[in-house]
């Protein structure tokens, strides 16, 4: 990347970071109203949204689209390898159609609900959403999906989904876990400083989504040691193979937690439900970006770190919208934000 | 030469809901709608009558195209009347092609699955091989040991490390003794008391392993044979379901070709499924018709429609100008040229359609740029070739041609050759200044007609203001006019008095005090916008002008390439000098008549079409019935 690019660059970073709303200050909004909250987001982040009572998808394609808008100028002074890497990172917004498609045909629900719970990629789409809608069954969509640049996640969703039946978390797991490990291959490519940066960055995110998932493996679904361990993603900043195969190996959640290396078994100390612990992580994972974000130099983990910010971000608000837009009570949101942690 | 689209008018029909497919086919057999939906209609007319046709017609029409992807040849349509389609008969159909896909996607399900199969016994047998140099009993591997289980199979490379960390929280072991095109052949052995457990995990890591059948004991020649024997049971199974499949689909011709004229038939009403609208039987569909074809509509509907029906027709309004499609005049000669233009975009409304003048401009460009009479003759005899295959090129082709010929008169030259043929003006290099010179006033003369057909545009698009202050109005082309004066008085007079300054001043006030009044911010920024605007304005006009100096520097060019062709030639004996004569030629023609294509192009759309033509013409696209 040339001087200009890079000075370009930070300066973008800079401007869009200030905009970022932050996970205390989107708690805060819980008890407002619609109409106040988005005010509130106008007045933080600048962007103006419409609602639309007809059409209540009509807000959550609005947030992805402005953030999906954000990393396409991002993106404009990558290229080769480093762009190659931002462009798998985004994909994270096209599994989540993914998952929709495949959890819709496999329920049996109807092409025309399912694609109203799609959102509109625009230039980031690379599924065929019209065929793929199109398809009369659910082995139909798969050996469809199997053609198109998703053919490997397909697969082991598939063989998944042979194994243990329609369970959206399983299926949801090894999509995310297949992305995970795609993702940090692609990493790979970059160059060594980079790499070490952002995978700061991404470890936080996979030590996250490994303790949980051994935690529902091996507690919720009662899968063997060795098999929890497998169905976890690649591994990342504080919980090695080594830490997750000795985790494995505990027999409940609490001596899971009083096993954990610092700072997870601080922060996890209290903690009972799994749910709870899902915000917890999510919320330190996010953090770690945030001070990627603002307060190292690398430009290319700084970029990754406000693609993940932002991701939450919109996360969060599509949650807390629908969930005022739907007349929930506010204890029942924050419970709904959890979740989507 | 300079047409304008085609004049439309505004439709309206009101009529039952009975009438509504009726009068889509009628309207389609003419193809002269262009369906427009209309928001204010919509709050009056809330339903969309059309909109369950539809979504049966699509889903019809997408299993048909699913299915008919594995016809051999594609069906021909024997559509012989344009009866109606009741959706009734659309929706049988729909359930006949939804069981027909359904046995379809099921054998391909398995067709999949034995592929899948058939891979996995492959992989199997290559790790047999490495087994053959040994003389090992591997029935032992079928034998379920009291203490010890082995298994030998093979796993893809991606799950290998992750699966041994895993194994490795029990108590097998996994070795790989083979790796090729991303899989591992292992080995994994440990406790039988495990291996319920261990086969769990093995299944996820999509382990495949080598299955010893009952039968036999034997060396791993024999449990070779045996797995050629599994993938030719396999390979004849697929090829049992491949037959199957024909089969089903040779079986179900007559349904698929009547479920692709039908579709044909129905699908005028269908696609006017967002755009007709109703309410308790009234239906009221809206488009844009040529103002020609009013009195056909009007007879033909009065025909086909079985209850009374309203029809309005009104011209469009200045603010739906934008929305208004262009239809381009039909001219055989100007259809290639019309492509170009639209390449570029399509005339709005009411704009001029440049493809004439375009067409003229480009041709005599062209010869100017590569005027020889022998070239000029190749390109157009051989454009003459294409004629079936591509009618466009020939056209374009045999026009430039007889354009190069034609100048190549005007400069005497044939095949390179500058005293052959008497010029009937001069060879260019004789006097290249001149030449250059009249290229400045060929541009200047481009430039003008350019900026008074935008002045037209604007007019006729009710841009007043437009049309007289800005830098592509009447006070642009007086500022033009006014520089290229002061430029010549400076040039061959040597003088630049107070005439001129008011005469290139006067005009650009003109233009500064209108982007003055469009620009918009605080006064620093509009001060910044304005005087960027005005020295942008400034300086395409004279670096446009200069542009057109390419017509001259390539009919020197040309000259000059012949040149060098001919001393080359005359190094060489006289076999050698035919030879590089004749090479030099076809390098001329193709590699420089290429060139000067595309300059010429460049000239048209640049410095002619970006000063008077928006480009933002909507095509018109009519409802049409197609056979």
């Amino acid at each position: 990347m040339s001087g200009f690019s890079s000075v370009y660059l930070g300066t973008r970073l800079t401007v869009l970071a200030s905009r970022l709303i932050s996970f205390e200050q989107l708690i805060d909004f819980i008890e407002l109203d619609l109409e106040q909250i988005l005010l509130q987001v106008k007045q933080r982040s600048g962007y103006d949204y419409d609602i639309d009572g007809s059409n209540p998808r009509w807000i959550e394609a609005q947030l992805t689209h402005r953030a999906l808008d954000e990393f396409l100028i991002l993106l404009r002074p990558f290229s080769g390898s480093e762009r190659r890497f931002f462009q798998f990172a985004i994909r994270w917004f096209e599994l989540v159609n993914l998952k929709v498609l495949i959890r819709g045909k496999f329920s049996g629900i109807d092409s025309s609900e399912i694609e109203q719970q799609l959102i509109d990629l625009r230039s980031f789409t690379d599924l065929p959403i019209n065929r793929l809608l199109e398809t009369d069954d659910p082995y139909e969509m798969l050996r469809l999906l199997e053609t198109t640049a998703y053919g490997g996640i397909v697969r082991q969703a598939r063989r998944m989904y042979e194994e243990h039946g329609n369970d959206l978390f399983l299926l949801d797991a090894s999509i995310d876990r297949s992305f995970f490990i795609d993702l940090k291959h692609h990493a790979r490519f970059l160059r060594e400083e980079d790499a070490t940066n952002v995978r700061q960055v991404m470890g936080g995110l996979l030590d996250r989504f490994n303790l949980l998932w051994l935690l529902r493996y091996r507690f919720s679904y009662e899968l063997s040691p060795a098999k929890s361990f497998y169905l976890l993603t690649t591994t990342g900043n504080r919980l090695h193979s080594a830490e997750l195969m000795r985790l494995a190996q505990m027999d409940s959640t609490e001596e899971v937690i009083a096993a954990l290396p610092e700072p997870y078994q601080r922060l996890l100390a209290r903690i009972r439900s799994i749910s709870d612990m899902e915000m917890v992580m999510e919320y330190y994972s996010l953090s770690i970006a945030a001070r990627a974000l603002y307060r190292r130099p690398n430009l290319l983990s700084r970029t990754f770190s406000y693609i993940v910010l932002r991701e939450a971000e919109v996360r969060f608000l599509q949650a807390l919208i629908k969930g005022k837009q739907l007349g929930f009570d506010n204890d029942l949101i924050k419970q709904a934000m959890g979740a989507v942690a | 030469m300079l047409a304008t689209p085609l004049e439309m008018r505004k439709v309206g029909l009101y009529m039952v809901d009975a009438d509504a497919q009726p009068a889509a086919m009628a309207l389609a057999r003419m193809g002269v709608l262009h369906p427009l939906e209309d928001s204010a209609i919509g709050q009056v007319l809330q339903d969309y009558p059309a909109a369950f046709y539809y979504a049966v017609y699509h889903d019809l029409n997408s299993r048909f195209g699913k299915i008919s992807s594995f016809l051999k040849t594609p069906l021909q349509p024997t559509v012989e009347s344009d009866e109606l389609v009741t959706l009734g008969q659309l929706q049988v159909l729909d359930r006949q092609l939804k069981q027909l896909w359904a046995q379809i996607s099921a054998l391909e399900e398995q067709i999949r699955r034995q592929n899948e199969k058939v891979g996995a016994i492959r992989q199997l047998a290559n790790s047999l091989q490495k087994f053959s140099s040994l003389d090992l009993d591997l029935g032992r591997l079928r034998r379920r040991g009291k203490f010890l289980r082995i298994s030998v199979g093979t796993v893809p490379a991606e799950n290998f490390s992750q699966l041994r960390r895993a194994l490795s929280l029990t108590q097998f072991m996994i070795k790989v003794f083979y790796s090729s095109e991303g899989i591992n052949h292992v080995v994994v052995f440990g406790p039988s008391q495990q291996r319920e457990e261990v086969h769990d995990l093995l299944q996820s890591a999509d382990f495949r392993g080598l299955t010893v059948p009952e039968e036999f004991s034997g060396s791993p020649a024999r449990l070779q044979a045996d797995l050629d024997r599994q993938i030719e049971q396999a390979d004849a199974r697929m090829q049992q379901w491949q037959r199957e499949l024909s089969e089903l689909i040779k079986a179900n011709q007559a349904c698929l070709q009547s479920a692709q004229d039908l579709l044909l038939q129905a699908r005028p009403y269908a696609s006017l499924a967002t755009v007709l609208r109703g309410k308790g039987g009234l239906v009221y569909l809206q488009g844009w018709v040529p103002a020609q074809s009013e009195q056909q509509i009007r007879q033909q509907l009065a025909e086909q429609l079985t209850f009374p029906f309203q029809l309005e027709f009104s011209d469009p309004e200045q603010q739906e100008f934008d929305s208004v499609p262009s239809l381009l005049k039909k001219s055989w000669l100007l259809r290639p040229f019309q492509g170009l233009v639209k390449n570029f975009g399509l005339p709005g409304y009411r704009e001029v359609d440049p493809s004439g003048l375009f067409a003229l401009s480009y041709v005599l460009m062209f010869g100017m740029m590569f005027g020889d009479i022998g070239h000029g003759a190749v390109i157009a005899l051989a454009s003459l070739m294409f004629y079936r295959r591509y009618p466009g090129i020939t056209i374009v082709g045999v026009l430039a041609g007889m354009s190069s010929v034609g100048f190549g008169f005007v400069y005497g030259s044939l095949f390179g050759y500058e005293h052959v043929v008497p010029a009937l003006w001069m060879s260019p290099m004789q006097d290249p200044v001149q030449v250059l010179l009249l290229a400045v006033l060929w541009g200047a003369g481009f430039i003008v007609i350019a900026n008074l057909l935008a002045i037209r545009n604007f007019f006729a698009a009710g841009q007043i203001d437009q049309a007289w202050y800005s830098g592509k109005g009447i006070a642009g082309l007086g500022f033009y006019l006014a520089a290229f004066y002061g430029a010549y008085q400076v040039t061959f007079n040597n003088q630049f008095g107070w005439l001129e300054s008011v005469l290139v001043a006067l005009p650009m006030a003109l233009i500064v005090h209108f982007q003055w009044r469009q620009s918009s911010g605080g006064l620093a920024e509009r001060i910044l916008v304005v005087f960027i605007e005005g020295l942008e304005h400034i300086i395409s006009n004279v670096s446009g002008t200069l542009s057109f100096l390419r017509v001259a520097a390539f009919s020197l060019n040309h000259i000059a390439l012949a040149a060098a062709v001919f001393a080359i030639a005359g190094m060489l004996d006289s076999f050698g000098h035919v030879v590089t004569v004749l090479l030099g030629n076809i390098f001329i023609i193709v590699l420089e008549g290429a060139i000067v294509a595309i300059q010429c192009l460049r000239l048209e759309y640049y410095e002619g079409f970006s000063r008077f033509f928006s480009g933002k013409g909507r095509a018109f696209e009519p409802l049409k019935f197609e056979t």
